[in-house]
């Protein structure tokens, strides 16, 4: 059987690949252990703080208010940290401000996908039968749509606007998240403590809400990371194609469209919020790395 | 472990009918149908029940209502839902796709024209994808947390956190405005001259080639190490003394490729979506390009049917692979349980 030691002598040789896998714990590496957790969530908070408490304590520029005697900055020029862009924006105050969407799209359609998606796959395999096969068929139409394309199609439908660009994105973060919940729930239905609770009669919205949730949620909360990732890269994508926030509000996938034009002369308009979005999707990234890793799942 | 021999079958026509392989491969054949329809309703009713009449944006702002209702009729969009949506679907399961709104041309020459393109892209990128992962993954796997591990793995986080349309761009500002190596945009053609051709395709193919590379490479070598540590046949061949790196390539590559396969199909969607922003950035003039052109000059017919010919491509390349993986692995093909 799989995961069983071996405890011949003869395969110990060969059997040096998996010791390699788990160094032994020492002081440095639980360091870097929980390095691995704690660098990007402190960046995630240094930059929600920068991104929505920042501009309401200290006073910047205006993400839309031009300052037109002085376009095209440098970076680094006294009062404008960033510089400006081609029509005097300030940079780094139109980061913030588009840190903001990024975030709020990131979180926000990650949180529908799984209140959403994880009711549906939940619902569908505990109650089982023919709902289960349409709602089951019904997610498969969803998946195998491509993705961008669908988020396209209805963002430019329902017009350029943050909130529609959340909409766009949760329409195909749902069945995501439903078919992981629902193999979660799969799973589950059959252990023996759903069992034992259905013997002393517990009623179906108890034992979803009580016993099968606790269990569903956790490998859902560290999938949700990816989707953040994932809807932030789309919103930015969908706004460099002029499709998500509508200018002048700021977002950075629209100024790094803004900043195409200007790619031969002034390449920072392009490279300051790619760094921002590169950053941001990493630190999302390694997070729920780190939470996989440590807490083994998915 | 399983010790019983399999019996000796005939192949007369009833065993290949009885057979657990043509099972699973019939019932996973029967789920597509309902999939397939799901995907033509699903396209139809999303572009036609959103907000925002094809008539009215050809018209333009200044358009009266009379206008506006005279060219509904005559384009039919007057008639009932499913009315529209029967006569639609009867066209386009005989290939008639109709004619674009805005240029009168059809809708399958325009497919024809734009698809060669993208698929040329997307082949490219495959190609350069796999061509890295593969070698990187098994090295990778062969020293955890070694050096080649640990740079491949920054990379391909790296692959994973920037979007491919910035990956684009970066490339354009280092190969093409600073080096001058390749032409930023523009496109030409393969018959018209295939080094030209060959150098516009480069730094597309490269961007999207690096985001495909990041997926692979990581998913390689996290199966690879699975198998590794947790599969009886690895166990086995060690026990017969042969030597870590044939087992690696021998033995675990050999069964791990079979999950990349799987990734390949699935992402295949996904990969589509990316097409439509590099072609966007590089000036391609590729099927996704004419997708965002259609989308913008709100051309319905063209709009459904360049979406429902990427649906049902996804969902044939998604059957595909279910079934090459069912032909390739003995576990599916005789209906054992796999572990």
């Amino acid at each position: 059987m799989a995961g069983q030691p071996v405890e011949l002598g003869v395969l110990d040789a060969p059997l040096a690949i998996e010791s390699a896998f788990e160094l032994p714990p020492n002081r440095f590496r639980l360091l870097a252990r929980s390095l691995e957790i704690w660098l990007p969530v402190g960046f995630l908070l240094v930059m929600a703080g920068a991104c929505f408490l920042w501009p309401v304590i200290h006073k910047i520029p205006s993400p839309v208010a031009a300052d037109l005697a002085q376009p095209n900055l440098a970076p680094l020029t006294p009062h404008h940290l960033f510089g400006t862009d081609n029509v005097g924006y300030d940079v780094f105050s139109r980061i913030l401000y588009g840190g903001r969407v990024s975030l709020e799209v990131g979180f926000g359609t990650a949180f529908l996908g799984l209140v959403g998606g994880g009711m549906i796959g939940t619902l569908a395999a505990y109650y089982g039968g023919a709902i289960e096969a349409v709602i089951m068929r019904i997610l498969d139409v969803l998946l195998s749509f491509p993705s961008l394309v669908l988020a396209i199609t209805i963002a430019t439908y329902l017009g350029p606007s943050e909130l529609h660009v959340i909409w766009a994105i949760s329409f195909f973060a749902v069945p995501a998240f439903a078919r992981l919940s629902r193999a979660g729930t799969l799973q589950l239905r059959e252990s023996t403590f759903v069992l034992a609770s259905k013997l002393v009669g517990t009623r179906d919205r108890r034992m979803i809400l009580r016993h099968i949730a606790p269990h569903v949620v956790p490998p859902l909360m560290t999938f949700a990371l990816l989707g953040v990732a994932i809807a932030i890269s789309i919103e930015a994508a969908l706004s460099f194609l002029g499709l998500g926030v509508p200018p002048p509000e700021p977002s950075w996938g629209n100024m790094i469209a803004t900043g195409q034009q200007y790619l031969y002369s002034d390449p920072d308009l392009v490279i300051i919020p790619s760094a921002f979005l590169a950053a941001t999707v990493a630190a999302v990234n390694l997070l729920g790395d780190a939470l996989r890793a440590r807490w083994g799942m998915l | 472990m399983r010790l019983s021999e399999e019996p000796v079958r005939r192949r007369t026509f009833r065993s290949i009918l009885d057979s657990p392989s043509f099972s699973v491969i019939g019932r996973r054949v029967l789920q597509a149908i309902p999939v397939l329809w799901g995907v033509t309703f699903l396209t139809f009713t999303l572009l036609n029940l959103l907000p925002g009449s094809a008539a009215e944006s050809l018209l333009g702002i200044g358009a009266t209502k009379t206008e506006i209702a005279a060219l509904s009729k005559k384009l039919g969009l007057d008639q009932p839902f499913f009315v529209r949506y029967g006569e639609w679907l009867g066209h386009i399961v005989t290939g008639h796709f109709g004619a674009s709104l805005a240029s009168g041309q059809a809708v399958s020459t325009i497919i024809d024209q734009r698809l060669p393109v993208t698929l040329e892209l997307i082949g490219f990128a495959f190609f350069l994808a796999l061509f890295f992962a593969i070698p990187v993954a098994v090295l990778a796997a062969r020293w955890p947390h070694g050096i080649v591990d640990r740079v491949t793995m920054v990379i391909s986080m790296l692959g994973l956190s920037v979007p491919a349309f910035v990956v684009g761009l970066i490339l354009i500002l280092i190969f093409a405005v600073h080096a001058g190596w390749f032409p930023a945009v523009g496109f030409t053609s393969l018959s018209q001259n295939v080094g030209q051709n060959l150098r516009s395709m480069v730094l597309p193919s490269v961007t999207l080639g690096f985001t495909l590379f990041a997926t692979y490479s990581r998913v390689l070598r996290a199966d690879i190490l699975d198998q590794l540590s947790s599969e009886d046949y690895v166990v086995t061949a060690k026990a017969k003394g042969i030597s870590p790196g044939r087992v690696l390539v021998r033995h675990a590559l050999r069964n791990s490729l079979f999950g990349l396969l799987t990734l390949v199909g699935l992402n295949l969607g996904a990969l589509v979506g990316g097409t439509v922003l590099i072609e966007q950035i590089f000036a391609l003039p590729g099927i996704g390009q004419e997708l965002i052109q259609a989308i913008s000059n709100r051309d319905i017919v063209v709009v459904q049917g360049i979406v429902v010919v990427l649906a049902v491509a996804v969902v044939f390349a998604n059957l595909l692979t279910d079934l090459l993986y069912a032909v390739l692995d003995p576990r599916i093909r005789y209906g054992r349980p796999t572990s």
